[in-house]
């Protein structure tokens, strides 16, 4: 048998003597032409066999090196060759498990029958056998991986085909390659380059592999894209890996994902993809229009001058009977691809309302698009369709980031067999959450997919916004409606709607957000067209501004441009009575539609009151009243409101009648005892002895002189010195100086 | 709910208060210090009913300031999750309405109004079921139940609903009137 084998061995020794040049011509082709295609071409004979004659039909037979043969290996085979022969098998081993990596065995059939089965089965046993096995994944780094250096084998060397870089016509890159591949197909032998590379990151550009230039010329000769004019640039060999470095991630763009335009009068409009054109790059977008009707009409008819639209119409679903009536040409037409009917209006697609636009990919923006409540209500609204609902919600949480459960949160399933289960948060893994439930029977923890899962919370829980156009309100969840939670917010006690996803259970009670830009809530500012209001709402979008306006509560929301500045000037003014009013005063409102609140006073500005009333819910409890229609009600809220015996009441009173000096010690004495461990909130003023009360009890900072940068609350007033409570000693400092000039307000 | 409890608090004393009359300033300013606020943890003192012991003062160094540990017996009232009670509307608007229930404040959200009651603004905005038999304005009283409160340092707050069996409104003086 073994006899016989060795014939059919020899035979097939011979046989294989002239095929395996051939098979090896093949082979050493293939893994070049498997870059463009998987071609049965006829490989260039002159080269291929005169390496092939130059083989030595010896161990070499068990060697698998036709199969992986890089590039740097063909070149030096004639060296390389004895090389690998005389070297030992270790090494050996080494190159065929990197090169088993990275070439996978391709003819297993072909090699069989070559070599021969007994021979066929020793090569097999020493593959698999072999301890060092690749497929082991708990190996040292070395053998389980491509190793670096391994990887520095594999860099182009001088004897490589070279990169050159070929000026295209722009935005038809891939269409060169896709047509240079063809080309290749169709010609064959002729055909001498290599690979063609097309990068989506470079424009106007496309690589082709080739040895040498004359090769690039002749294949790109008649190709319409490609200016052959231009100057053909070699890739230096150190570039040539950096070509084929992918640093960016692609986006994938499926249909029915959620895009915002970029561009053009739609800029920051959401949109759905409804279809995608990998070649052209170009995406269909179903968007909600922007068109101006009258416009178009006249446009049609040819009257007006197309001017530059100086504004964007707002968005509206169109409305194909208004077109009509209108005199809009609209016609009816038949989509190719998609068999719907859409309606033509001068040039542009509409479909239920909803205008299609084809865009290209880089007016559109994938990353972070989520959209809002009322964007999606709108695409909603227009199809009528409960079930759309659902499925929008699952596109968008498609776009989710994920990762954003957190241990011991609560959580319910949403989908699958463990629909409405309840449970608990145990550990978060990348796809997978365990979680543990109450219900008896289950083995715990369990593990659920993340897109099932969603938080959940009952009434009553008070929560904090973490993302979203909420964020940072803090709130009670009033209503649970799936993936959608209602909250009262704690300041403005207001119903928010956020998503599920977007919310962590907090005890934290926060005025959401008080500080944005320069103004926090409750600052009175100034706006740009001369108006002052007092913020009652910040938002990452706009202001809410109360307007100064008495006896009218009036809302303005504006934009952070549109605040001029903040006012912070101290102002007093005198009530019905002739009383002084400064702020924190305590003032009850006696006419008007506000008639009847009470509370202190916040600002100040041109006369009128702004007071913030606790009882009040709308407009952050603020009201704005004329000076002359409130009176003073007793007590400064500053601090000692609650406590009203004798002391506080005479030292806080605002009337101008000459107190002896002894209370006011007393009463800065009261004041002290009054705030207790409130620190050093001096709620006296001193009384309004002497003019200038305007500036008795005010906190100034001294600007010039020898007390300069020193901070203090002015005592007393004469007609040219200020006596200043200085904050560090209750040293009063006599200031020699010209009010005004010297005394800067400081708050 | 309301509750009697005994409670403890340290109260500085100016020497002009000593003397005689120690005791009684004390507790005098003990009252108006205490009777009115809201503690999260113990909720809104109503009424001190009596002082249980007064400890012995301590000089504060630096000032001239006495600190008296004062034990004293109150009635606090404190709402909880979950507990039911009557309360008077004060004010309806778009989003629901605000009752009170003594120092309390709680608000009835629109989402925990049955459904067939409809908000009608006007003169006197209120809430009325489609046949109009029920109606929830001002001045109304009605049962209703914590769902959820929330303690600041200083306030407490709720949030209520009716949406239950047996509650809503329990008596309307306009409408009988």
């Amino acid at each position: 048998m073994a006899h016989h084998h060795s014939e059919s061995d020899d035979e097939d020794y011979s046989y294989d003597d002239d095929s395996e040049s051939e098979q090896e011509e093949e082979e050493e082709e293939e893994p070049r032409s498997s870059r463009k295609k998987r071609g049965r071409s006829n490989p260039d004979h002159s080269v291929g066999s005169a390496r092939g004659k130059k083989r030595k039909p010896s161990g070499s037979i068990f060697i698998e090196d036709d199969v992986i043969v890089d590039d740097d290996e063909v070149e030096d085979e004639d060296d390389v060759e004895d090389g690998f022969i005389e070297h030992g098998e270790a090494d050996l081993g080494d190159e065929d498990v990197v090169g088993r990596r990275h070439r996978p065995f391709h003819e297993p059939a072909a090699f069989r029958s070559r070599v021969g089965a007994e021979e066929y089965l020793d090569f097999m046993q020493e593959k698999y056998s072999n301890p060092r096995a690749e497929y082991d994944d708990e190996d040292d780094y070395e053998d389980g991986e491509p190793t670096h250096v391994d990887q520095q084998a594999l860099l182009p060397s001088v004897r490589d085909p070279k990169l050159w870089m070929v000026k295209c016509a722009i935005g038809r890159e891939r269409e060169v390659a896709v047509c240079l591949m063809q080309k290749a197909v169709d010609r064959g032998s002729d055909f001498k380059i290599r690979s063609v590379i097309a990068l989506d990151h470079l424009q106007n550009f496309i690589y082709i592999e080739a040895d040498m230039e004359a090769h690039v010329k002749e294949a790109i000769k008649g190709m319409r894209n490609i200016f052959a004019n231009h100057k053909i640039l070699l890739v230096p060999i150190r570039e040539m890996a950096d070509v084929l470095s992918v640093k960016s991630k692609t986006v994938e763009l499926a249909r029915d994902t959620w895009v915002r335009m970029k561009l053009g009068i739609y800029k920051g409009d959401l949109a759905q993809v409804v279809d995608v054109d990998d070649v052209r790059r170009r995406v269909t977008v179903k968007l909600i229009p922007r068109i101006d009707l009258q416009l178009l009409a006249d446009k049609q008819e040819g009257s007006v001058i197309v001017k530059k639209k100086s504004f964007v119409p707002p968005p509206r679903f169109m409305n194909v009977d208004e077109a009509r009536e209108l005199h809009i040409r609209v016609e009816r037409r038949r989509d190719r691809m998609t068999g719907d009917y859409f309606e033509n209006i001068g040039g542009l697609l509409f479909k239920d309302g909803f205008l299609y636009k084809k865009v290209s990919t880089k007016s559109i923006s994938t990353q972070n698009v989520t959209p809002t409540f009322d964007e999606l209500e709108r695409f909603k609204k227009s199809n009528e369709n409960g079930e759309i609902d659902f499925v929008d919600m699952s596109t968008l949480f498609a776009n989710r980031k994920k990762g954003h459960f957190m241990k011991g949160d609560e959580v319910i399933v949403v989908k699958g067999d463990l629909k409405n289960m309840k449970g608990w948060v145990e550990k978060v893994d990348e796809e997978n959450v365990l979680i543990r439930s109450e219900m008896k029977g289950l083995n715990n923890p369990l593990a659920v997919n993340e897109r099932e899962l969603c938080k959940y919370f009952e009434p009553g829980n008070h929560v904090k916004v973490v993302s979203g156009t909420h964020k940072e309100a803090t709130g009670m969840v009033v209503k649970v409606d799936q993936h959608v939670l209602f909250i009262l917010t704690d300041t403005t006690k207001q119903h928010i709607r956020v998503f599920a996803d977007h919310v962590v259970k907090s005890a934290e009670v926060t005025n959401g957000v008080t500080k944005m830009g320069e103004y926090e809530l409750h600052d009175l500012v100034l706006l740009s067209n001369l108006s002052f209001g007092v913020i009652i709402k910040l938002d990452s979008e706009a202001i809410q501004v109360l307007k100064g306006i008495p006896g009218r509560t009036e809302l303005a929301i504006v934009k952070h441009g549109e605040i001029k500045y903040k006012i912070d000037k101290r102002i007093n003014v005198k009530d019905r009575n002739k009383n002084v009013i400064t702020v924190k005063d305590v003032v009850r409102v006696t006419e008007g539609p506000s008639k009847g609140k009470q509370g202190p006073v916040m600002h100040i500005y041109k006369g009128v009151l702004f007071l913030h009333d606790r009882h009040n819910v709308e407009h952050a409890g603020f009201v704005c009243v004329k000076c002359s229609s409130c009176v003073l009600s007793g007590g400064s809220y500053s601090g000692a409101d609650r406590i009203v015996d004798s002391f506080s009441r005479l030292g806080n009173s605002k009337s101008p009648a000459p107190v002896p000096p002894s209370p006011r010690r007393f009463q800065r004495a009261d004041s002290g005892y009054n705030s207790g461990a409130g620190g050093r909130h001096w709620s006296g003023r001193g009384g309004g002895r002497g003019g200038h009360d305007l500036l008795v009890g005010a906190y100034v900072k001294v600007r010039l002189g020898p007390f300069k940068g020193y901070r203090g609350r002015i005592v007393e007033v004469k007609e040219k010195t200020v006596r200043l409570e200085h904050e560090a000693k209750i040293v009063t400092g006599k200031l020699n100086l010209p009010l005004h000039t010297h005394l800067v307000a400081a708050c | 709910m309301f509750f009697h409890i005994v409670l403890e608090r340290n109260m500085q004393l100016h020497p002009r208060f000593f003397g005689r009359n120690l005791r009684e300033n004390l507790v005098s300013k003990l009252m108006k210090d205490v009777e009115g606020t809201c503690s999260g943890r113990h909720g809104f003192v109503v009424a001190i009913t009596g002082i249980e012991s007064v400890g012995k003062g301590l000089i504060r160094d630096g000032t001239a300031f006495v600190t008296f540990p004062v034990k004293y017996q109150c009635v606090v009232f404190r709402p909880f999750k979950g507990e039911i009670l009557e309360a008077v509307v004060t004010l309806v608007n778009k989003m629901g309405f605000f009752a009170e229930a003594g120092p309390v404040q709680i608000f009835v959200s629109k989402h925990l109004i049955p459904d067939d009651m409809e908000f009608q603004a006007g003169d006197m905005p209120n809430y009325t079921t489609s046949d109009g038999s029920v109606k929830i304005q001002k001045e109304c009283e009605v049962r209703l139940k914590i769902i959820g409160t929330r303690v600041d340092a200083t306030e407490i707050f709720c949030v209520g609903t009716i949406k239950d069996d047996f509650l809503g409104v329990i008596n309307d003086p306009a409408a009988a009137a």
